[in-house]
């Protein structure tokens, strides 16, 4: 596994106090937190700095990891001294703040963290799992295609999820889960796999497992909830004297009747070809009127014999002063 | 080590229109007193007398999902986890409408 440098990662000296080092990190966190963040690959960083975060506000785990030495650099090749963490006393305080918030943010710290911090390790929360007469549900995130969405698929996710060892302590244990997602999944909504939590040490009820469902932006169609919107390029003859076209839709295209007389900018419903729900989603064809280029002598003779025929109008009416 | 998990079937949640305000809870996260906070400064619209036996909107658990996280991870209140949802959303808004816009702009 690779070394990380958690001062590095915050942005802080080693000398640093409790107080920098909190300051570092919400200011860092406000950078990268995904539902605020518009960095790349926002999410990766913030999941790093809450990992070193959780090691460094903790001054029993900032000591045991300052003891590695401040030789390492970030990336390099490292294993767990055999006698990790030993001569250590630890204060009860330390798992009274574990939440099921904080099981769920460990969930994406790296093995450098795991094998020193994590369940199993000295520090882990195992005596307080123990207790649980159920197990915890767990939450990711999954990010999919707007087709999938519409209309389902299967997906295959790999997670890791701490589970009791026979020796009362905890591993994380790496897990691949095939999820049918189903059609018709929103943005921002949760999809359950119940019994996909944590597993219950005393064999009572198993955790869910919660997937936020993230939508990727999509070429054509804009979502907005079970809406989708398409920005329909026409010709001007097809807007101006109504036209028949074949208009993409999330199931596949289909005609669709310009009324003559449509303007650029308008909108028309195909209802009930959005994503599929009770009631489905609507399809909003929004009109963009293209102009032909006049960039030869027959176009140059239309778009004049335009201007002779149809001179009283006005495109820019509106913007007369009114009496 | 790794198992091969067999194929499961996901439930949505939240199809039905309402949800118990104590399912949200367990969902988001959030303590039942952050969910009246928020109710209260508007977040979310619940219905039901006693807070314990609320139901709120199917459609509010994106929004309070976020707000949990922000409170969780940014170490921000609830006033301001549920200034800074309806100011993202605002401008996630605008940005849909800039993206319209530019779409029907010639390039």
């Amino acid at each position: 596994m690779e070394y990380r440098d958690y001062y590095q990662i915050l942005g802080v000296a080693r000398m640093a106090t409790a107080e920098d080092i909190k300051k570092s990190y919400r200011r860092l966190a406000r950078k990268y937190h995904p539902d605020v963040s518009k960095e790349k690959d926002a999410e990766q960083k913030f999941k790093e700095l809450q990992e070193a975060y959780e090691v460094l506000k903790d001054p029993e785990k900032r000591a045991a990891y300052d003891q590695l030495g401040s030789e390492w650099k970030s990336g390099q090749q490292f294993r767990p001294p055999p006698d990790w963490a030993s001569g250590f006393e630890f204060s009860g305080s330390r798992s009274r703040g574990t939440s099921s918030a904080h099981v769920f943010e460990e969930e994406g710290f790296s093995d450098f963290f795991s094998s020193l911090f994590g369940g199993g390790s000295p520090f882990g929360a195992a005596g307080k799992r123990q207790r649980q007469a159920a197990g915890r549900d767990h939450h990711a995130r999954i990010d999919i295609d707007l087709e999938e969405a519409f209309g389902g698929g299967t997906r295959t996710l790999d997670l890791k999820r701490p589970e009791l060892k026979p020796d009362g302590t905890l591993e994380l244990r790496s897990h691949t889960v095939r999820v049918a997602i189903p059609a018709g999944v929103t943005d921002g909504q949760l999809i359950r796999l119940a019994g996909q939590g944590e597993a219950a040490p005393g064999g009572g009820r198993a955790g869910d497992l919660y997937l936020e469902v993230h939508i990727r932006p999509h070429r054509l169609f804009q979502m907005e909830g079970r809406d989708v919107t398409l920005t329909l390029p026409v010709a001007p003859w097809e807007a101006a004297l109504g036209a028949t076209i074949t208009v993409p839709t999330l199931g596949g295209a289909v005609e669709m009747h310009v009324p003559a007389g449509a303007q650029s900018g308008q909108k028309l419903r195909l209802r009930g070809r959005g994503l599929p729900g009770q009631p489905p989603g609507d399809e909003y064809v929004q009109l963009k009127v293209v102009l032909p280029p006049a960039n030869s002598p027959a176009a140059q003779a239309l778009y004049e014999d335009m201007r002779a025929k149809l001179g009283s109008f006005d495109p820019r009416a509106d913007l007369q002063a009114k009496p | 080590m790794t198992d091969v998990v067999e194929m499961h079937e996901a439930q949505l949640v939240g199809e039905a229109e309402w949800i118990a305000a104590t399912e949200i809870c367990r969902l988001c996260r959030l303590e039942l007193d952050a969910v009246i906070e928020l109710a209260e400064l508007g977040l979310v619209a619940p219905r039901g007398y006693e807070p314990e036996h609320w139901q709120v909107p199917a459609a509010a658990l994106p929004r309070l999902a976020v707000a949990a996280r922000l409170m969780r991870d940014l170490g921000i209140n609830v006033s301001g986890a549920a200034l800074a949802v309806e100011l993202l959303e605002a401008q996630r808004d605008l940005e849909r409408r800039i993206r319209r816009l530019e779409r029907l702009t010639p390039v």
